[in-house]
């Protein structure tokens, strides 16, 4: 149990694509069951119908699509790798588009589920066009005529809400319903068929042409995720033993403040001299984790440098010139190495 | 249990997810809470309008400030933004990046009413069925303007004898529900549009500012959760040793009021109670503790550690300088301790 719930997280943790994918899948479900939460209201009045149908097609797609942007956090790496400064790693158009793309893909499967259910119910499209039912086809069409053209408005407006109808000497209401809800259908299944289409031709044609610089994305687009990612752990790991350290030294300083003050600390000084050769690892860990740099200034100059002046993508013959890179040389390279661990972990 | 553990430690370990789940709770919370909701609109020409604005923003109100109170991060902005300056400088970037963050996800559940509110529709179709234009709806072509008004402000209620089965009343709550779902998903539509830009725009602005700010409202947060933490501990240890300190005290009184009574003439056999077990549980990691020892001692610390924060640079304080491991023996234990305990 306990090693299944590691794998998953692990997995999850591991893999920005496969969460990215879940979550995509979710927004899909909750797309069609937000359509059948949603209790569409077409207000039957002339001037609003088509207003409100093309929004309801429209409006909700963008929502959910703009969300599963939001939601995913490629938004905000993308963008960050677009308008970061060039530093000292060549930055390559081909992973920002690969990102953007793979992103875009995710983030249209809800809108597209979306306006499908909604074409293939019918009630909006049925909605949007119950004015321009030809009347004379489907109906009394030698009454038709004799209508002033807001009264026919008026009348066929109410086509959709069956509680307020009162055309059925000119056309019956089912028929009507009937008539457009068949080519809404029709233009529900077309656009399903559409969509597969395309996204088959896209996946299955792609290989034939950039498969060796898709691979190349790919690698580098996951590479700058995980990256962040791990800068922003052992920031927080850093900052938890600054926090340990600058607080064992204030409870240090206090300690020594009292002993200045009067001599009455001899039962707790005793024992702490006695046994301090022992254990000197805990420091050591945390001031390892410090990695050298202990004041504000320090981790302020290395922020901004990781942001300024990102290092190169070369390992190990890099040293030399990363010590006198402007950061106050002193510790080692933090994010570099937790990379490498974190790979010989996975 | 021990999938416990770890995703306790997952929560603790980045106080930024805790609150994104509990952001998400909230709006769950607020989903059901308006899908079991009663709403009852009085239709009353002057009370419609009161009960449904009131419904449509009195529980976002209250569900801003449960979001606001259940952020713990709210309560350390505050504490941050009203310090006494010590000797570490005040920066209000940090303050404004704490307040930006607690404020969005305060937000959340608010809007996830309003919303929903809005794109059900009832709230908008009580509040405002009295001020909708009857020229607009024929069925209304034989009425005097006042029974009009009364009708209208009957319209939300479908079981009153007045408008039950009537046309009108239909089409005039299908026209306010679709206005109030047409205004729910412009909203919606306004907002999505708000956090997108929001995302990606950031970047485009200062983003190293960005990054310290983060690091640092991080920081006074995990330095908070730690200083509890050490004092919990300090606490308890203060307890445990006074404890023992008691124990041993009425011992040695027994041990003289026995001595007398063996001199009156029978013998009591003490079973012999143990020096206070200090070197036993973790005992030298303490030693930083102890030497705070009394009631004095421990309020001045803590009002220290109020008035002036250390400053945010350890290789100047007295304790650690050169990194000097060997010459302070307390800090090293007060090293192990803290990391086993935090490993839990």
């Amino acid at each position: 149990m306990m090693d299944k719930f590691r794998m998953i997280f692990q997995f999850l943790q591991s893999n920005q694509e496969s969460f990215m994918n879940g979550i995509c899948g979710i927004m899909a479900l909750a797309s069609a069951q937000m359509y059948s939460a949603f209790d569409f209201n077409c207000p039957c009045l002339p001037g609003y119908n088509a207003a409100y149908s093309a929004g309801i097609l429209l409006a909700p797609p963008l929502v959910l699509f703009l969300l599963g942007l939001v939601m995913n956090n490629n938004v905000s790496m993308l963008a960050e790798e677009w308008k970061r400064p060039l530093g000292r790693r060549a930055k390559d158009p081909a992973v920002l588009r690969y990102m953007f793309c793979s992103m875009a893909q995710r983030a249209l499967i809800a809108p597209v589920v979306w306006v499908a259910v909604t074409l293939l119910d019918g009630k909006c499209f049925l909605c949007a066009f119950c004015t321009a039912v030809p009347v004379s086809a489907l109906g009394n069409g030698s009454l038709a005529p004799g209508l002033p053209a807001p009264e026919l408005a008026r009348l066929l407006a109410r086509v959709p809400c069956p509680e307020i109808y009162d055309g059925d000497w000119l056309l019956a209401r089912e028929v009507a319903v009937r008539y457009l809800r068949c080519i809404s259908q029709a233009l529900g299944w077309s656009f399903v068929l559409l969509t597969t289409l395309l996204a088959f031709v896209v996946r299955s044609v792609r290989p034939c042409f950039t498969q060796a610089a898709f691979l190349k994305s790919k690698y580098w687009s996951h590479y700058i995720d995980i990256e962040r990612k791990l800068f922003d752990e052992t920031c927080t790991e850093h900052a938890k033993a600054f926090a340990k350290v600058c607080i064992q030294q204030f409870f240090e300083a206090m300690n020594h403040d009292l002993e200045l003050g009067h001599t009455h600390g001899t039962l707790a000084t005793a024992p702490a001299s006695a046994a301090a050769p022992t254990t000197p690892d805990g420091a050591e860990e945390e001031r390892e984790k410090l990695r050298g740099i202990t004041d504000q200034g320090t981790m302020n100059r290395l922020l901004t440098s990781w942001h300024k002046c990102k290092p190169p993508l070369r390992l190990g013959q890099e040293e030399p010139p990363l010590m006198g890179n402007g950061w106050a040389g002193g510790g080692p390279r933090p994010p570099r190495k937790e990379v490498a661990t974190y790979f010989s972990k996975v | 249990m021990d999938k416990f553990r770890m995703l306790f430690q997952h929560f603790q370990s980045s106080s930024e997810s805790v609150m994104n789940g509990i952001c998400l709770l909230l709006a769950a919370v607020t989903v059901k809470l308006y899908s079991s909701f009663d709403f009852n609109c009085p239709c009353l020409v002057h009370y419609n309008a009161l009960y449904g604005l009131g419904l449509l923003l009195t529980p976002p109100l209250a569900l801003f400030l449960c979001g606001l109170l259940a952020n713990r991060q709210s309560v350390v902005m505050v504490e941050e933004w009203r310090r006494p300056a010590g000797h570490r400088r005040k920066d209000p970037g940090i303050i404004r990046y704490m307040c930006s963050s607690v404020l969005q996800r305060a937000l959340a559940a608010p809007l996830v009413w309003i919303l929903l509110a809005l794109l059900d529709g009832k709230c908008f179709v009580c509040a405002f069925s009295s001020s909708v234009d009857p020229e607009k709806f024929l069925d209304f072509a034989n009425m005097t303007p006042s029974q009009v008004q009364l009708f209208l402000a009957k319209v939300p209620c479908k079981e009153d004898e007045l408008v039950r089965d009537s046309p009108a009343r239909k089409a005039v709550s299908r026209y306010l529900r679709c206005l109030s779902q047409a205004i729910g998903w412009s909203v919606t539509l306004l907002l999505i549009i708000a956090a997108f830009l929001a995302r990606c725009l950031r970047p485009c602005f200062d983003q190293t500012v960005f990054l310290q700010r983060r690091y640092w409202s991080n920081y006074v947060d995990l330095e908070q959760k730690l200083f509890d933490e050490t004092c919990c501990e300090h606490a308890r240890d203060f307890a445990h040793r006074c404890v023992l300190h008691f124990f041993a005290s009425m011992r040695s009184e027994l041990q003289a009021r026995g001595l007398r009574r063996g001199n009156a003439g029978r013998r009591l056999e003490l079973p012999a109670v143990p020096e206070p077990p200090e070197g036993l549980d973790s005992g030298s990691g303490k030693a930083h503790l102890r030497a705070i020892s009394s009631r004095e001692q421990v309020d001045r610390l803590l009002s220290t550690w109020y008035s002036s924060k250390p400053p945010l640079d350890l290789a100047a304080s007295p304790g650690l300088c050169g990194g000097g491991l060997s010459h302070r023996a307390p800090t090293l234990a007060l090293g192990t301790r803290l990391s086993q305990h935090t490993d839990v």
